[in-house]
């Protein structure tokens, strides 16, 4: 059929005004998408019944519109299909909610044991650390024990024992001194424990007067403790009992041990 | 939303009003037609036509399928029926009057029988080889007397 004989057959008029078959819209459809020529004439069409419709218009009342308006939006806050809800969909929701409880006790459980592992995890990160530590004071034990037996075997200090006085007969200490750095070093052998207020003094006896070479405690666990430089050779070193942070001379009574350089 | 209620409902309830000749139940059938289009909007195909040929094609559907669903109750009750003869005028609304005037201006010159057929359609639902049989015209005449009066009408669309 020619565009024009189409055109003027009236199919175009009952379309616009829907009163065709399916079958015969979804031919116009086609005809509509395929010529521009038809394409304007269903439009003119629709326009004319535009003009018609809004030169027939009757004015509404205005609380018929106000109601239709609030409609509108009710409308708009509710689900859009009221229809009846299929079995299937019954079904499918019922298996929702199914799976939804499935999950949530699932997942609660994942939860415990998470906050369980959490926890275990706390306290082996914790172990981790003390055993660090553990080993940092190992190696730092070993460290000074190294150094002390080097300087205990090192030829450029001297070796100088000192030996229980008659306060404490069975008191031994033995003091390393290096002649070149000054440095003195002390290796406790036997000392009576003191009270909390009580400190041992080790003296460098030079030229006939007593010296302070540092204090230390009785319960002291290292190998050599190290004390303070003596700048010259002394002629003998010993040690005292004073008051804890030590005394400006030394109480000469309370002596426990002597080692002559 | 209540842009298409302000701009719309008129030209709507006119079209709704003249099919099923009844105040009240022409505003029933609007307050249905708006609800029908905020549940369809998204079926609304630009590539198939205007806006407002879907939206009046809608309203055209529920006026003339309330007006059948009356007319069937009332076939039970009087066996009466084939009075409904609609003018366009719309006689018995109160808020015509405006209108009147524009809708002679359209109308005006339109031939007597161009016009029926026009009404048969438009406000009746009628189809085309319905308005032949119902009242024993030729299809052929009654398609060209729709045409022409469409055409009528486009006339009104270059003004």
């Amino acid at each position: 059929m020619k565009t024009e004989e189409y055109i003027s057959s009236g199919v175009l008029e009952l379309y616009v005004l829907d009163q065709l078959s399916t079958q015969e819209r979804k031919e116009v459809e086609k005809r509509i998408a395929e010529n521009d020529e038809i394409r304007e004439e269903v439009d003119q069409i629709e326009r004319s019944i535009e003009v018609l419709a809004f030169n027939t218009a009757i004015e509404i009342p205005g609380d018929l519109k106000n109601s239709i308006k609030v409609q509108s939006i009710q409308k708009d806050a509710l689900p859009k299909d009221k229809e009846v809800i299929p079995l299937y969909l019954k079904y499918a929701v019922a298996a929702s909610v199914l799976i939804a409880i499935t999950a949530s006790i699932l997942a609660f459980d994942y939860w415990n044991k998470w906050q369980t592992t959490k926890s275990r995890l706390a306290e082996l990160i914790a172990q981790n650390y003390q055993y660090a530590e553990t080993l940092n004071t190992v190696n730092q034990e070993l460290l000074d024990a190294q150094s002390s037996v080097a300087i205990m075997n090192s030829t450029e200090f001297d070796r100088i024992p000192m030996n229980g006085t008659d306060n404490s007969p069975s008191s031994a200490a033995i003091v390393y001194w290096n002649q070149t750095s000054r440095e003195v070093y002390l290796s406790i052998q036997n000392l009576e424990n003191l009270s909390r207020d009580q400190q041992y003094q080790l003296w460098a006896i030079i030229d006939g007067k007593p010296v302070d070479a540092g204090v230390f405690d009785s319960n002291n666990t290292g190998l050599l403790l190290e004390m303070k430089n003596v700048s010259k050779k002394p002629a003998a070193f010993a040690v005292t009992i004073e008051p804890r942070g030590g005394s400006e001379n030394p109480t000469l009574e309370t002596m426990q041990v002597i080692g002559n350089v | 939303m209540s842009y298409l209620v302000d701009n719309y409902s008129a030209a709507i309830f006119g079209a709704i009003s003249r099919i099923v000749n009844n105040e009240p139940v022409a505003q029933e059938v609007l307050q249905d037609c708006f609800m029908k289009f905020w549940d369809k909007i998204d079926q609304y195909d630009p590539q198939k036509g205007r806006f407002f040929t879907w939206m009046i094609n809608i309203a055209r559907n529920l006026a003339i399928d309330r007006l059948r669903s009356r007319e069937m109750k009332k076939e039970e009750k009087t066996d009466d029926i084939g009075n409904y003869v609609t003018e366009i005028g719309g006689a018995g609304f109160s808020q015509q009057n405006v209108d009147g005037i524009g809708i002679k201006e359209v109308l005006n010159n339109l031939r007597e029988e161009e016009r029926f057929v026009l009404e048969m359609a438009y406000f009746k639902g009628y189809t085309q080889s319905e308005i032949s049989e119902e009242f024993d015209i030729p299809l052929g005449t009654v398609k060209t007397r729709f045409r022409m009066a469409l055409m009528h009408m486009r006339s009104f669309l270059k003004e």
